[in-house]
């Protein structure tokens, strides 16, 4: 404050400190802790029991894999042999997508990605058109 | 915080896949493609309303993958859509009609038949509702942001099934994932909303006639501001509010008073302490019986429409949270931790659905910080300085803590007071209703809660918040100079009265 700063050097007995103060250029500290807090809003103040400490709330994927099972344990520490699903991490097997040409079947994954059998009432509501949905 | 982006659970499934060796006499059948597979994002956010598209729109300019999965339609969410923009639209036009009709000939304007074109009314509030949400989508695409239209719900705690607006199905795969579907209006128990004799803020946007009578249930800001809408159309409108004083919490309770006296002035009757014990819609009329809060002589209240604006509760029905073993609290919210975490670290809530203020400046706050929470490992709300407007005239804002709040902490405080009557802006507008009041710690005078009731003290808050999250003392405000003549002048004056003397007045 330009007003406290004037009034500073007029009277150096009688000064007032401003509240304002400028801190200068706002930089990211380079250590953070991110251990789970509770919300500033939350009503309670506190995260419930188990909040954080699950196995699905590792802090990163390799961390969850550290614990997770799947067709026995998921984690590089657990089973080194190359032959068991999941004894590589996935970033080691490399992208995603799928090579030029190379597809994947939707037979091949789990039920809940495949095509939903038809039923009857399906197959009839196309057969006629859709005149049978007002039964 | 890059890590959480690093490896992502479904590439590493996929890529497994990959490594099977399939029999080979399927082989050919591998050619065919069912298109539903999704690259892999970044960040896939739910809801493109508020929180949602400002986070979209920033993970974006952080050069993060991002998807936003709207089903509205439309971008910018209850807002932009039926929210806060059409209803300041209905606000503004509803008060220079208002104004023409009983506030020009002492200003030396003489007007002839001045007449309400409702339609034409909303159409012109569809306009600027319309230019907006088409505006977000522009900055999406100027921000690389996928827009996609439909339904989302968790597959996986990485895979998100939608519904598409158009047709089909689409599995969206995320290394993050931001919850913000928003709220919807809490419903009346035994009212059943059919937004025409019985409607929300939603329906209160989008009335085809002017009612004869309207009955609001709710004296917050919502009640508060559609109640002002019809009943400058023309409405007898009552207002049943079951606490003692209006405006809902944090507006302090001497602002809430001078905004009562100049509601009612204006024609808008109030029920205060008043609880509505049931509803009749069967007959021409709406009934509402209606008795004291405290237990009382019972009353009939008949209306043409009845608003009910009881508040907003958390919307997060359809998310499939039961998939990934999500649960939200007593009142419906999703709970998180300070990062804006839920118990599963990649998936993050933002706005409406989880805590803090429903508002839709907390939410664009919230969608900035959660982005730099991922991307950078640090964001920032301040969540003790986040104001609040209710736009009737005069408006009222106010930001930190009210009287009652601070008198209840114990704190030592100075309260400074400076009234528009006396600032020379507001009485050339002939608009000198209200009053700057702000709160100061008695012994280190830095400002605690600022509150306003006066024309534009929704713009004038800015100051004040600004004043709070600098941590600024009353003398610090006091001290800077502010262009004359303006309405500001009176929060320097305010200011001025906190730590000494007001000088006009």
């Amino acid at each position: 404050m330009f007003a406290t700063k004037a009034l500073r050097q007029a009277s150096a007995g009688a000064e007032r400190a401003p509240m304002i103060k400028f801190l200068g250029k706002r930089t990211i500290p380079s250590s953070i802790d991110h251990a789970p807090h509770a919300h500033p809003a939350s009503p309670t103040h506190k995260l419930p029991e188990g909040f954080g400490s699950s196995s699905s709330s590792s802090t990163s994927f390799s961390s969850y894999r550290q614990t997770a099972q799947q067709h026995g344990p998921l984690g590089n520490s657990a089973g080194k042999s190359s032959g068991i699903l999941g004894a590589q991490s996935g970033h080691s097997l490399g992208p995603v997508t799928p090579a030029k040409g190379e597809y994947f079947d939707r037979s091949e994954l789990p039920e809940r990605f495949r095509r939903v059998p038809m039923s009857a009432w399906e197959m009839e509501v196309i057969d006629s058109g859709g005149a049978s949905l007002s039964d | 915080m890059l890590r959480s982006l690093q490896l992502p659970r479904a590439a590493t499934a996929r890529s497994a896949f990959k490594q099977s060796s399939l029999p080979s006499v399927i082989a050919p059948r591998l050619r065919r493609s069912y298109a539903t597979e999704s690259e892999e994002k970044d960040l896939v956010i739910i809801g493109g309303g508020v929180a949602g598209y400002v986070a979209a729109i920033k993970a974006g300019q952080e050069g993060l993958k991002v998807t936003c999965i709207e089903k509205r339609g439309t971008l910018g969410g209850t807002c932009l859509n039926v929210g806060c923009i059409p209803s300041k639209a209905l606000l503004n036009n509803s008060h220079l009609y208002h104004q023409i009709l009983h506030d020009t000939k002492n200003r030396g304007i003489e007007v002839g038949d001045v007449k309400i074109n409702l339609e034409q009314l909303m159409k012109s509030k569809d306009t600027a509702v319309s230019g907006l949400t088409k505006g977000v989508e522009f900055l999406f695409k100027k921000n690389n942001v996928e827009y996609i239209k439909g339904t989302a719900s968790f597959a996986g705690e990485h895979e998100i099934t939608v519904n598409l607006t158009e047709g089909g199905e689409k599995t969206v795969v995320g290394k993050n994932i931001i919850i913000a579907t928003g709220s919807e209006a809490t419903p009346f128990p035994g009212l059943e909303i059919d937004e025409k004799r019985i409607i929300t803020s939603t329906g209160a946007i989008a009335l085809t006639k002017v009612p004869e009578s309207m009955v609001v249930i709710g004296g917050g800001i919502i009640g508060l501001e559609m109640g002002s809408v019809w009943s400058r159309l023309g409405s007898k409108v009552t207002v049943v509010e079951f606490l003692g004083q209006i405006g809902g919490p944090g507006m302090d309770a001497e602002v809430a008073k001078a905004a009562q006296k100049v509601l009612k002035k204006q024609g808008i009757d109030f029920k205060l302490s008043t609880k509505v014990m049931g509803g009749d819609a069967s007959g021409e009329k709406v009934k509402l019986q209606v008795e004291a809060a405290k237990g009382g002589k019972e009353e009939t209240l008949d209306a043409d429409v009845v608003l009910v604006a009881i508040g907003r509760r958390p919307y997060t029905a359809g998310l499939g949270l039961e998939n990934i073993g999500l649960e939200t609290d007593d009142k419906g919210r999703l709970v998180i931790d300070s990062e804006y975490r839920t118990k599963i670290p990649h998936i993050r809530v933002i706005g409406d659905c989880t805590f803090g203020p429903m508002l839709a400046h907390k939410a664009e706050e919230e969608g900035v910080a959660v982005v730099e929470y991922i991307k950078k490992g640090y964001g920032h709300v301040n969540y003790g300085a986040i104001p609040s407007v209710m736009y009737t005239h005069p408006e009222v804002a106010w930001v930190g803590q009210n009287e009652q709040e601070v008198k209840a902490s114990g704190v030592k405080y100075k309260v400074g007071n400076f009234p528009f009557t006396a600032n020379s802006r507001a009485k050339t507008n002939l608009d000198t209703e209200g009053f700057v009041k702000i709160i100061a710690d008695a012994e280190t005078d830095r400002i605690l809660g600022v509150h306003i009731i006066g024309a534009s003290a929704g713009e004038l808050i800015a100051e004040g918040t600004l004043a709070i999250e600098y941590g600024a003392s009353s003398e610090d405000v006091g001290r800077t100079s502010h262009a004359h003549p303006t309405l500001s002048e009176a929060f320097k004056e305010a200011a001025m009265a906190t730590y000494g003397k007001a000088i006009h007045f």
